[in-house]
């Protein structure tokens, strides 16, 4: 043990005094969050025909609510993914990411739109459910259309109300502020202390994107250190004195976790208290220990994929410039495939699906099951498991670099 | 040599020892043997690529062996190392230091990983230390060292194990001649400390004034091996002449057969001549009307002796 030790101190000790790692490791995402942050702000172009989807849950079979659908079916920008016959089926799917969102139209729907009383209009609301890492412009854009259309509705109601009534009859005056009190949003799978917590912002996307991403950055650091030590013979000397390949990369392993984990405390301060100076919103956090539990989990599943990513990348290299193609580019692709630098939900369906071949992709889906779905340690645990798998691969890939490495000089 | 006695027995017994690699058509170490004693300073010279570094990443534990053996101390090294990892060190050419840690880091680091520990440790650095005169660079990184200071920290690591044998692959290169010198005494002392050194380096002075034994090895095999006294008792003589012209044909001719000659540059040869033969030589020379300019005759150095073994041609 007190090997690994001296293995740990003399990593951390080479890890501090290097300048450019630590820039990259802590200030690259730094500033990129908080770019970022800004200027995604209100640009997830909510106006574009997205491929996100919604599906209706039609309870009151009415033939008010059918216009109702017709309408919002024919202006909606979003995909149309059909009627579901429940709310459960619906907000299960919701869960399961096949639909952004699914607008329920109450039983009485019908009845009440064509009551005077308000308080009857607004017992009998609609109800939009919403994935809530859906950002709030594509959110606020669809809710806008579904008002349009029930807009139009209670127009078309009012119209042949008058055309039923005898001239000078008693019709109430009918206001726009009426029609937004009767749509309600509900964000699914908030716990019942942030039910009108608000739906994801720029920044809960940015954080842990940008957190993971420089997370997976340790490989710069790490090859340089590992360059140096193969240049200057030191790693040949640590041969001749028994100590093994695998004793070195564990002492590898742990400084860099603990940095990974100095990064994502960072990151997460960043973006509470350092964005919102600059006028950007909040990093919004589960507060229950469950979640916070869940995650310590999830940063520290994607610490150790991210470090085993770069002990493998810093095995197999000889040079910076290997270090920088192999390493460097190869996070950037990750990084494009996986959703954080375009956020997934913006992705044609095809990319979608493709984000799924990058780790950072889990590490993003987990993050973002606790931090915007107030996820428990269970409900991230296939993204955990994934993350130590390939932890696990990359780590054995390392070690047998290395055994086939020696057999090859030899 | 010294006699046999139990400390001047043989620690390293390399008994035909022959090393491949993989991609190399030839042998790197063709059937090597040598007999390394307890307390001596053992030179191992070669020219590039004679096997020099593959015997030392032998005897350090760095390429597994294919055929022969290395015997440690009476038992095979594998074993011994097994049983005593600290008993062998390597030196490498390398400065094999951290840069980015302070001279005081590196050795705590390398006492670490070798498990030495508590009071040991920090006697061990402060004779590490003490022996490579280091105290007033402890808190200095290793970047910002000197050549020399380098390599003299390079070399307290060796010892931070109080290794039984000392390997030290070329120590003085890239050092200013007052590092080197102090380099030198130092590992003098070490034999008197009861070390084993075994020495490779490209410098005959170095190896001729420092080694005890050495052995000339190239393209894999022993050319000759023992003390430098040996070595230079067993070779014939060294005569280097010029001549006012160069030497008729038919006196070249016979003088390549009986002497070896060689022409060293315009009108100017060398060979090796018994000294009674010298007086015949000179009449001899009379005798075709070659007027002789200068000559020296004497015993080889050991420079003379390495290029007349290896061959003059350039290596890798």
């Amino acid at each position: 043990m007190y090997p690994l030790f001296a293995l740990w101190r003399k990593e951390w000790l080479a890890l501090m005094r290097d300048k450019h790692g630590l820039a990259a490791l802590f200030v690259m995402p730094a500033v990129f969050i908080l770019i970022m942050s800004l200027a995604l702000q209100d640009s997830f172009s909510p106006s574009a025909r997205l491929e996100l989807g919604y599906v209706i849950v039609d309870l009151d079979q009415s033939s008010t609510s059918a216009a109702l659908v017709k309408r919002l079916r024919a202006q909606a920008t979003l995909q149309d993914h059909g009627a579901r016959s429940g709310e459960s089926q619906a907000t299960d799917e919701i869960r399961q990411g096949q639909h952004a969102f699914a607008l329920l139209i109450p039983a009485g729907f019908g009845r009440s739109l064509q009551a005077d009383k308000q308080a009857e209009t607004t017992a009998h609301k609609l109800r939009l459910l919403a994935d809530p890492t859906i950002p709030k412009g594509v959110e606020l854009s669809f809710r806008n259309q579904i008002l349009a259309a029930l807009g139009t509705q209670r127009a078309n109601e009012v119209l042949l109300r008058l055309q039923k009534t005898p001239l000078g009859g008693n019709v109430k005056e009918i206001r726009i502020e009426d029609w937004q009190r009767q749509l309600e949003t509900v964000a699914i799978k908030a716990d019942t202390a942030h039910a009108d917590a608000a739906l994801p912002s720029a920044v809960q996307q940015s954080v842990p994107a940008w957190l993971i991403f420089s997370m997976f950055f340790v490989v710069v650091p790490m090859s340089a250190i590992f360059i140096t030590e193969r240049q200057h013979g030191t790693l040949q000397r640590l041969r001749t004195q028994h100590v093994s390949y695998a004793l070195i990369l564990a002492g590898k392993l742990l400084p860099f976790f603990i940095v990974n984990q100095i990064q994502a405390l960072l990151m997460i301060l960043v973006g509470r208290y350092l964005v919102p100076q600059f006028g950007g919103d909040a990093l919004v956090l589960p507060s229950g220990a469950a979640q916070i539990a869940g995650l310590w989990c999830m940063a520290a599943a994607a610490s150790l994929a991210a470090v085993s990513w770069a002990l493998c990348i810093a095995s197999l290299v000889r040079t910076s410039e290997q270090a920088t193609v192999i390493g460097g580019v190869g996070n950037i692709l990750m990084g494009a495939i996986g959703g954080i630098m375009v956020p997934k939900f913006i992705m044609p369906a095809q990319m979608q699906s493709l984000t799924q071949i990058s780790p950072m992709a889990w590490a993003l889906d987990g993050f973002h099951e606790i931090m915007l779905r107030s996820g428990s340690v269970a409900d991230v645990m296939p993204y955990i498991g994934s993350l130590l798998l390939f932890a696990a691969v990359t780590l054995f890939l390392a070690i047998l670099t290395s055994a086939l490495a020696v057999r090859y000089r030899s | 040599m010294s006699p046999d006695t139990p400390a001047a027995s043989t620690l390293v017994a390399v008994d035909q020892v022959s090393y491949q690699y993989r991609r190399s058509v030839s042998p790197s170490l063709d059937g090597i043997s040598l007999q390394i004693r307890r307390g001596q300073i053992y030179g191992l010279l070669g020219p590039n690529g004679a096997g020099k570094t593959t015997l030392i990443s032998l005897l350090a534990g760095l390429l597994p062996m294919q055929q022969g053996s290395i015997q440690f101390a009476g038992q095979p090294l594998l074993a011994a190392r097994r049983a005593t990892p600290s008993a062998v060190a390597l030196v490498p050419q390398e400065n094999a230091v951290y840069p980015m840690l302070t001279v005081l880091e590196n050795l705590q680091f390398f006492a670490g990983v070798q498990n030495i520990r508590g009071t040991l440790r920090a006697q061990r650095i402060a004779e590490a230390v003490h022996f490579c005169r280091l105290e007033q660079v402890t808190r200095k990184p290793a970047a910002q060292l000197s050549g020399g200071l380098r390599r003299r920290l390079n070399l307290a690591i060796g010892l931070l194990g109080d290794p039984e044998l000392l390997l030290l692959d070329e120590p003085t290169v890239g050092v200013d001649p007052q590092s080197r010198h102090f380099l030198l005494d130092s590992i003098a002392t070490l034999r008197d400390a009861g070390k084993t050194v075994v020495y490779t380096s490209h410098y005959m002075d170095e190896v001729q004034t420092l080694c005890d034994a050495l052995a000339i090895i190239d393209q894999g095999r022993v050319l000759v091996q023992g003390s430098l006294a040996e070595l230079a008792a067993s070779e014939r003589t060294q005569l280097e002449f010029r001549l006012q012209a160069p030497l008729p044909a038919p006196l070249r001719d016979a003088l390549q057969q009986r002497i070896g000659l060689q022409e060293t540059g315009t009108a100017q040869y060398s060979g090796l001549l018994p000294l009674a033969e010298l007086p015949r030589f000179l009449v001899e020379l009379q005798g075709h009307g070659c007027e002789l300019r200068n000559l020296a005759y004497g015993q080889q150095n050991l420079e003379q002796i390495f290029m007349r073994l290896t061959r003059r041609s350039l290596r890798d």
